[in-house]
């Protein structure tokens, strides 16, 4: 398994080093330059608009200025944004990053789980009429125009109903004498979440060797209030008190958006989950199951849903992969100023430094996330060995 | 005399489909004893899965008992909801399946998969224990203890089929059905998977009712058998009886069929036509289209059909008693 990494680790450092010189190039291909509108203003002496392309170093010629960006780039060095100068790419993305994941995070996990969720009742109940119903409405999410859609929803309830808000990631006057920057509210929200699952997790993996299942099951029930609980003293005690209504409006703006992405998203995996399962349904093994006397429960999720989850999480992983360049449009229509935006805006601004810096992220994401996807499929189903030689 | 352990009376099974009812099972009526075997022998198609399939009822969900009776020790199981059902599953009747490549959950360990049978029915058992049953199990069929950490893709066919037999014996069930175990062995593994099952019949005392197409094995390894065409059982009796004086013309013409090793060498008989299909309801003996030398008397419609004893515990279908 380690030489496995490695080599591929070695692959994916080839990739992105195409990947990087490609995106530099195309980026270059477009017309003009960050600077070009200097030119428009007549009060500039002409003599200005050299200086300033001097000053960034873009009157070099193409190839040099590509040679260094890489040299620089595996040194660490990404360079300065041009539109918003002293800052650096690292400082932008680091500010909006954590907006976007936190986000995008949620949405891909209640998706997720809500579609499979979903997907294995359907293929469960296959010819009922809920099937029939909640098949239609997937197809219909699933193939809904997304952008129609999200529109739709904030009309409906931020604007006739009123519930919730119409865009932004916070009410900004609630933050005024706020004791500290939204960022660190960000990332402590994710931290917690962050923790929250890890604990979930280990108390799942330390009931797993447990014999009797309904001991398990109470168990993991515990365990889950326990979470709970101590989430509650969490939020209501030090630190975190303070926090604790800045974080509650930032929770309240991210309803809408995860509620609309959701609802596009979930029908993918349903769909996708009522279909494996169904060919898995018709698998001999299902009727070993039945035979041993397993109750129904058990054989949908351990033994056909379980089955069923490869592909699924497959097609989820690559969701995952697109998050930062699907957020694009989310971001835009409900203002919310992550990734998606930055990225939108370097690229149209021709802000070079902080659009590749942005492009080379999403390139490290996708390949991280193959790679792991790989290595969840030996977990996933033990006929797929990843062999040590060769 | 050994006490009955399961009791069929008048099984009657139909699959409804878009053609129609299809008649699979009629009125089929046998019994098995405490650590006797019982051998169902037919053609592809004949009933004998689907019979199988109604004595745990886990048929299809088009499949319907339309009448008759199921008793195991006394208990009635036609009728019984899913709930009794599950109880009386592996517990009481177990199945080694046909093809035993595809009983296996492939991502599940094979150890997992028999401990999993074992905690539905046993949940007071501690994993210990399971593991110790689990392990003395394997050595009975001949399997290596480290196979309970393998996953299935990583035993040979007739390593499967072992573990196979394994799992059905793991909740000592009363009566265990081998439907067609070594259909997809070659038969080296073939021969050795019989005299495991044998092995393990004869060790345990089980009741075993032994499924197949092949005629030699179930001379093999049961006492008693049944001969089954067209969804109803045609001749009944003790394994001896039924091969040294076969009554019925169909169980003649499948002795005919097989080759004998000893012997002198005869011509194998093969018959023309196609069992008649179970949509339609048959009218008069289900065998006279196909029958070599049927009397004039055998599509009489109104005539009785139905099994006549032909000597103590050797019945047979009383149209084609004489003729073939």
């Amino acid at each position: 398994m380690g030489e496995y990494i490695i080599k591929r680790t070695l692959q994916m450092t080839v990739v992105f080093f195409l990947f990087l010189v490609f995106s530099y190039l195309l980026f270059n291909a477009i017309p003009g330059n960050a600077f070009s509108n200097l030119l428009l203003n007549p009060d500039l002496p002409p003599d200005a608009y050299n200086r300033v392309l001097e000053l960034y170093g873009l009157d070099k010629p193409l190839f040099e200025r590509l040679q260094l960006y890489i040299v620089n780039f595996f040194k660490g060095d990404f360079g300065y944004s041009y539109k918003s100068f002293p800052k650096t790419p690292i400082e932008l993305i680091s500010e909006r990053l954590p907006r976007t994941l936190m986000l995008f995070a949620i949405v891909n996990i209640v998706s997720f789980y809500t579609g499979f969720f979903i997907g294995k009742i359907l293929a469960w109940r296959r010819g009922s009429q809920s099937e029939t119903w909640i098949t239609l409405t997937s197809v219909f999410s699933y193939t809904v125009f997304y952008p129609w859609f999200a529109l739709m929803m904030l009309w409906v309830f931020g604007y006739k109903l009123g519930w919730l808000p119409i865009g932004k990631f916070l009410y900004p006057e609630k933050w005024y004498d706020a004791p500290f920057d939204s960022d660190i509210v960000f990332s402590s929200m994710i931290k917690f979440t962050i923790v929250v699952s890890l604990i979930q997790f280990a108390a799942y993996l330390a009931t797993r060797g447990i014999e009797s299942l309904s001991s398990r099951r109470n168990l993991r029930f515990a365990s889950l209030i326990a979470i709970f609980i101590g989430s509650y003293f969490y939020w209501n005690n030090g630190a975190a008190l303070i926090k604790k209504p800045y974080a509650a409006d930032i929770a309240y703006h991210m309803i809408l958006p995860v509620m609309v992405v959701t609802i596009v998203a979930f029908a993918g995996t349903a769909l996708l989950t009522r279909t494996t399962m169904m060919e898995v349904l018709k698998e001999d093994y299902i009727l070993t199951a039945r035979a041993k006397g397993i109750s129904q429960k058990r054989i949908r999720d351990r033994h056909a849903a379980r089955t069923a989850l490869l592909p699924v999480v497959t097609s989820f992983i690559f969701t995952i992969v697109t998050i930062i360049d699907g957020s694009v449009l989310t971001e835009q229509i409900f203002s919310w100023p992550g990734m998606g935006q930055l990225l939108l805006q370097s690229v149209l601004e021709e802000d070079i430094p902080v659009a590749m810096a942005c492009f080379s992220f999403v390139g490290v994401f996708a390949l991280v996330a193959h790679l792991l996807a790989d290595i969840s499929y030996s977990y996933l189903d033990p006929r797929i060995r990843i062999k040590s030689q060769g | 005399m050994s006490k009955e352990v399961l009791s069929v009376k008048n099984l009657n099974m139909h699959y409804e489909t878009l053609s129609g009812d299809v008649h699979a099972v009629k009125d089929v009526s046998f019994s098995v004893k405490e650590g006797e075997s019982f051998g169902l022998v037919g053609e592809s198609g004949c009933g004998k899965t689907s019979v199988a399939m109604s004595l745990l009822q886990l048929q299809a969900d088009n499949a319907k008992i339309s009448s008759g009776s199921i008793q195991l020790d006394g208990v009635e199981l036609v009728g019984m909801n899913e709930s009794e059902l599950r109880k009386v599953r592996w517990d009481g009747i177990s199945i080694v399946f046909q093809g035993a490549m595809n009983a296996w959950n492939p991502v599940v360990k094979v150890g997992e998969q028999i401990r999993e049978a074992i905690r539905e029915h046993y949940p007071e058992k501690s994993k210990a224990e399971n593991t110790e049953k689990i392990e003395s199990l394997f050595k009975m069929v001949g399997l290596d203890a480290a196979v309970i950490d393998r996953f299935p893709h990583e035993l040979s066919g007739g390593m499967k089929q072992r573990a196979i037999i394994a799992l059905a014996l793991s909740c000592d069930p009363k009566v265990v059905i081998a439907d067609e175990p070594t259909t997809a062995l070659d038969v080296v593994i073939q021969d050795q998977i019989l005299n495991e099952i044998k092995k393990v019949q004869q060790l345990l005392g089980l009741s075993l009712i032994y499924i197949s197409h092949d005629i030699a094995v179930i001379a093999e390894m049961t006492d008693q058998m049944a001969v089954m065409y067209a969804g109803s059982i045609v001749e009944i009796g003790p394994t001896e009886k039924v091969f040294s004086t076969p009554k019925h013309a169909y169980t003649r013409l499948l002795l005919e069929s097989t080759p004998s090793v000893v012997g002198e060498k005869k011509k194998l008989r093969s018959l023309d036509g196609e069992p008649p299909s179970l949509i339609n309801e048959i009218i008069g003996c289900s065998f006279s289209p196909r029958c070599p030398d049927p009397s004039s008397d055998c599509e009489n419609p109104i005539k009785e059909m139905g099994l006549v004893e032909i000597e103590p515990g050797h019945f047979a279908d009383n149209c084609c008693v004489d003729c073939g």
